[in-house]
């Protein structure tokens, strides 16, 4: 079905690819056997047309996103054999430094920006990355590889959706090899056509023969062309098979049989294509046969330096977690101090970073002509247009996904989720993908992806619209989360949240966003990491965040006019945590209550706690005591609602306890 | 009426002390003058009079021994026959003020009770068995280690946390009496240095014959060597008055007689007990009382009116070696002597060079009350007697 004539140097660039992905896998799986390979090994063996008649058209700067079954995806895409075989063998020189294995595999260098263990998010990523492409106006172009696996999956349905509504340049191909592990398609799905779903989303989908490399190829660069000229995307339906196992090692004929994979052998894209080129005597024989010793010794070579290359030093274990920080943050200029909102001055920090950075854009429901229903992004629609404040259909998974995809590919998404209980079903995404693609690519992609929103307890919000959950964002390594509990520190926090090259997670509270206070007109960033001490004493330290900080700052000025000397302290940043100034603080009173709204079981008390009596065990003339909120979702009605935030009057009983231990 | 026992000032600093013990049991019938309790002071342990007459109520929240005890507060009562027992607070120990109050006012307001006053906490942990009070009680980590950088035991100290925990406030106030003791110390050298003009005089003198003399005293007790120096010194003040005199409201007052003190170094401290009218006890006499003093001083037995009333004091720290020191004096004094250690050395004798025993002196005194040349002269006398003990 090739539409356009295709030149006989292009031909045997298909089938030399293709043959490089098969040789790798024949090697890889051997490897496996000798127990070269430490953990899963998935080939992608029968499926080599795929991956190769797409990235024919692909350019080192388009992005790819694939799933697990990517060593085909990586190789076609430019990355190296050895540097593949290297990544399953745990090499030092694997395309991942031996961070991935076989399916985490990154090579940012040459457009290949990752294979996830986690089907369905490299749908999101690529729509992020069109984004960037559509953003910045390059001509690139992003593609998505999944499996038939990854179509019932809400991933999918907003990856798509988005992709369509904003036209954006993305290539999703579905290699429909009839399992999902070892579901058949068939059994689970209702629609029995994956290129059929496309009309849901309105957009084009082929229904392709996916071991015809050339059938591929002429679909792909078609869809690649309308994605380059602004058309929008395209999903592509390739259907194959996979004559291994799911992964290497694994039993194959529970869900299948032997003569089903046998059946299949001969459609191979690899034997398809070779008889096609002697057939239509595009090449020779001997030709071919030359070019198929080439590639086995250069599979082989590859194996080979593999095998000698070097183990990565265990002291890197833990590196490139987060970016190292760009610059010193900046206390330049302040100007003069008014009085203003919360609310307003994060959107000062916004309004002023997006007018000096041209890669800020802004996803969120209502964020774009109507300003944020929190007022988060008032008046910047008009300066900056529907691109860059970007309103989102009701699809958290699928723009905060989008907005990593985003982020991996060199624009700054902020993505405005209005509270924090709406992003609990992408919490996959932040925890998943965006908390740990710059470990995963060893430093070389960065995550500068904001995502702020409220969090808090107040004005019968109820408990869909009012959970804290920082504890467990601060859980995970590769999270920044901020707090801020002033006008002043959200401010200079969210400056250098945009300036920061981390995810971050920028939780407002509710209660505070109409609080005034003293900030400067001019930027500023407050660094994370760094508490403030927000009044000092000597007789017991108080640690509160966000909206408790301004509880507490009450309790300390009825317990100084009963003569106890409360040390306030506010974190600021609850990842990183300053233990420092904590202990600090301990040091000198003996004393310590940790304030937080948020549930105590595993929370950031229970963490200070901890801290503490390992670095200050000896400090410690009382228990460590904590106030929280009560660990119950969050009631309606105001008494009920009363009951299960800490008072002022809650706060003060609690320091007085401590004071009397 | 009850009348209150309540903890007395020994001495013009003292702010608190040790409650030792009682005297008497409660109920007992007490008389008048009769030794009610025992307390101690920074400097002294005094037995604590009675003046009233009646039976003796000991409060079962009433102070035990060892406690610390703020001066003026009520610890029992001597009720007269038939008088009921008064409900009044009582124990108010040091160290439980409560943190952050400032002010004597407020302290006395926010002491705590040693029992039974403070109203149970609504989150008290489970009651303490009986089983567990025979071991150590809790403490917190701080409170250990504030204990061990004192020096002190702190399973000795009372726990005043909600469940009796002992706290590093409790350790410290342990460790009151010990460097209460110290801050007298501090508080009197620096007086002194504040408000006198000292200079330090030394010389070496012969005590060949000294040395030669007292090793004649054979029989009972042998005067040392600091009881011939404060005899000496003694008859060289009677000489030399204006050292025997104090500074007084710009005035340079004569003392009534010569009372010299003789520093001691003791567990607690430095101390000088007070011997009195030296010019009238004989070279024994004086070694006795000396004696006596120093033994009481070092088991810390001395009254406080033994430690008080000195004209001029006496130092030594010959037996550690020492030659010559720059004694600080014992304010109000005039001046003070230090006592180097005596030494074989060469010296020149009628040309010759001979073996003789040496001493070195160091007269510190008051450059207000009087000049460097009459000071020089009283050492200078003083050093006569010394070279020719006989006088003495």
């Amino acid at each position: 079905m090739a539409s356009t004539p295709i030149g006989k140097d292009r031909l045997l660039s298909l089938y030399r690819n293709m043959l490089l992905i098969r040789r790798c896998e024949e090697q890889l799986a051997k490897s496996h056997q000798r127990g070269l390979i430490h953990g899963a090994c998935h080939t992608y063996v029968g499926q080599e047309a795929i991956a190769v008649g797409v990235c024919a058209h692909l350019r080192t700067e388009d992005a790819v996103f694939s799933t697990h079954r990517g060593h085909g995806h990586a190789l076609a895409k430019g990355v190296s054999a050895e540097q593949l075989i290297a990544e399953l063998y745990g090499r030092a020189t694997g395309c991942s430094r031996g961070r991935g294995g076989s399916m985490h595999l990154f090579a940012p260098e040459v457009g290949m920006m990752g294979t996830s263990g986690i089907v369905g998010a490299c749908i999101l990523q690529a729509a992020g990355a069109g984004y960037s492409f559509k953003l910045m106006k390059s001509a690139g172009v992003a593609v998505a590889f999944f499996g038939d696996g990854a179509v019932n999956n809400g991933a999918f349905h907003e990856g798509l959706n988005l992709a369509s509504i904003w036209k954006l340049p993305v290539l999703f191909v579905c290699e429909n090899n009839e399992f999902a592990t070892e579901i058949p398609f068939r059994y689970a799905a209702g629609n029995p056509t994956v290129a059929s779903r496309a009309a849901s989303y309105g957009m084009p989908g082929l229904d392709l023969d996916g071991n015809d490399v050339l059938a591929i190829h002429a679909a792909a660069a078609d869809a690649v062309q309308r994605a380059r000229q602004g058309g929008g995307p395209t999903l592509l339906e390739c259907r194959t098979y996979r004559t291994r196992a799911h992964a290497e090692g694994m039993g194959d004929f529970t869900y299948r049989t032997r003569e089903d994979v046998e059946a299949w052998k001969p459609r191979c894209p690899i034997v398809q294509l070779r008889a096609n080129l002697l057939k239509a005597a595009l090449a020779s024989e001997g030709e071919l046969a030359a070019l198929e010793t080439q590639v086995a010794a250069a599979v082989e070579s590859a194996h080979a330096s593999a095998e000698k290359a070097s183990w990565p030093e265990p002291a890197s274990a833990a590196t490139h977690i987060y970016a190292k920080a760009s610059t010193s943050p900046g206390t330049a200029a302040p100007g003069l101090m008014r009085e203003i909102t919360y609310m307003q001055a994060t959107l000062e920090a916004l309004t002023h970073e997006m007018a000096r950075n041209p890669r800020i854009f802004v996803l969120g429901e209502g964020i774009g002509k109507r300003g944020g229903n929190f007022k988060t992004t008032a008046g910047l629609y008009d300066l900056h247009g529907p691109e860059r404040l970007c309103d989102t259909p009701i699809s958290e998974r699928g723009f905060v996904g989008l907005g990593g995809g985003a982020a991996m590919t060199g624009t700054r998404p902020v993505i405005d989720f209005m509270f924090a209980d709406f992003i609990l079903d992408a919490v996959g995404e932040i925890v998943n993908q965006i908390a740990k693609i710059q470990y995963m690519s060893d430093g070389r992609i960065k995550m500068p992806i904001l995502l702020r929103g409220c969090i808090g307890i107040g004005h019968s919000a109820a408990t869909h619209h009012s959970g804290n959950y920082y504890p467990m964002y601060a859980h995970f390594p590769g999270l920044r989360v901020v707090v801020p509990s002033t006008p002043y520190d959200a401010k200079g926090l969210l400056h250098h949240a945009l300036r920061c090259d981390d995810p971050v997670l920028f939780l407002e509270h509710r209660e505070l966003l109409s609080l005034k206070g003293p900030v400067p007109e001019g930027d500023y960033e407050s660094p994370f990491g760094q508490a403030a001490v927000v009044r000092a004493g000597k007789d017991v330290t108080v640690v509160a965040l966000a909206f408790m900080v301004q509880r507490a700052l009450k309790a300390c000025e009825t317990l100084a006019a009963e003569g106890v000397s409360v040390e306030l302290i506010d974190p600021r940043t609850v990842a990183p945590l300053d233990f420092e100034t904590i202990a600090r603080s301990v040091q000198k009173t003996g004393r310590l209550l940790i304030v937080d709204e948020a549930f105590a079981p595993f929370g950031i008390g229970a963490e200070i706690a901890a801290q503490i009596s390992d670095h200050g065990f000896d400090d410690l003339d009382a228990p460590i005591r904590r106030l929280n909120g009560v660990h119950t979702p969050t009631p309606y009605s105001p008494p009920l609602e009363h009951a299960v935030v800490p008072n002022v009057e809650a706060i003060a009983q609690a320091i007085r306890a401590l004071v009397a231990e | 009426m009850a009348i209150p026992i309540t903890v007395p000032r020994l001495g013009w600093n003292m702010e608190q002390g040790v409650f030792v013990g009682w005297l008497k049991a409660d109920g007992a019938t007490i008389r008048a003058g009769e030794s009610l309790f025992t307390l101690e002071s920074e400097k002294a342990t005094e037995d604590i009079e009675a003046f009233d007459e009646g039976v003796l109520h000991i409060p079962a929240n009433g102070p035990s021994n060892g406690d610390v005890v703020l001066v003026g507060i009520i610890i029992g009562f001597v009720l007269q026959p038939g008088e009921p027992i008064p409900i009044a607070p009582l124990t108010p120990v040091v160290g439980k003020e409560g943190l952050g109050v400032r002010g004597s006012e407020s302290r006395t307001k926010n002491t705590t009770f040693k029992q039974g006053a403070s109203p149970p906490s609504p989150q008290s942990s489970p009651p303490v068995t009986g089983e567990r009070e025979q071991d150590h009680p809790a403490s917190s980590p701080r409170a250990r280690r504030t204990a061990a950088n004192l020096g002190l035991d702190w399973k000795a100290a009372t726990g005043t946390g909600r469940t009796g925990r002992i706290r590093e406030r409790d350790v410290l106030a342990m460790a009151a009496p010990v460097s209460s003791t110290r801050r007298i110390i501090a508080e009197r050298m620096l007086t002194s240095l504040r408000s006198t003009a000292p200079v330090t005089l030394t010389t070496t003198i012969d005590a060949t014959n000294l040395v030669k003399l007292r090793k004649e005293w054979k029989d009972g007790l042998v005067p040392s060597y600091t009881d011939f120096f404060v005899k000496s010194a003694a008859l060289a003040l009677e000489k030399h008055p204006v050292l025997n005199s104090r500074w007084q409201n710009d005035r340079i007052v004569p003392c009534d007689g010569i009372h010299i003190g003789i520093a001691v170094d003791t567990d607690a401290g430095l101390l000088a007990p007070v011997v009195r009218d030296v010019l009238r006890l004989s070279l024994k006499e004086l070694s006795t009382r000396t004696h006596d003093l120093v033994e009481r001083a070092r088991q810390r037995k001395l009254s406080l009116n033994e430690l008080q009333g000195g004209t001029f004091t006496v130092t030594s720290l010959g037996a550690f070696g020492i030659d010559a020191f720059t004694p600080i004096i014992n304010f109000p004094e005039c001046a003070i002597l230090g006592i180097g250690r005596i030494r074989r050395c060469p010296v020149v004798l009628d040309e010759q060079i001979v073996i003789r025993d040496q001493v070195t002196l160091s007269l510190t005194f008051d450059h207000r009350i009087t000049d460097g040349a009459p000071a020089a002269r009283f050492l200078q006398t003083l050093s006569g007697l010394v070279e020719n003990p006989n006088f003495v």
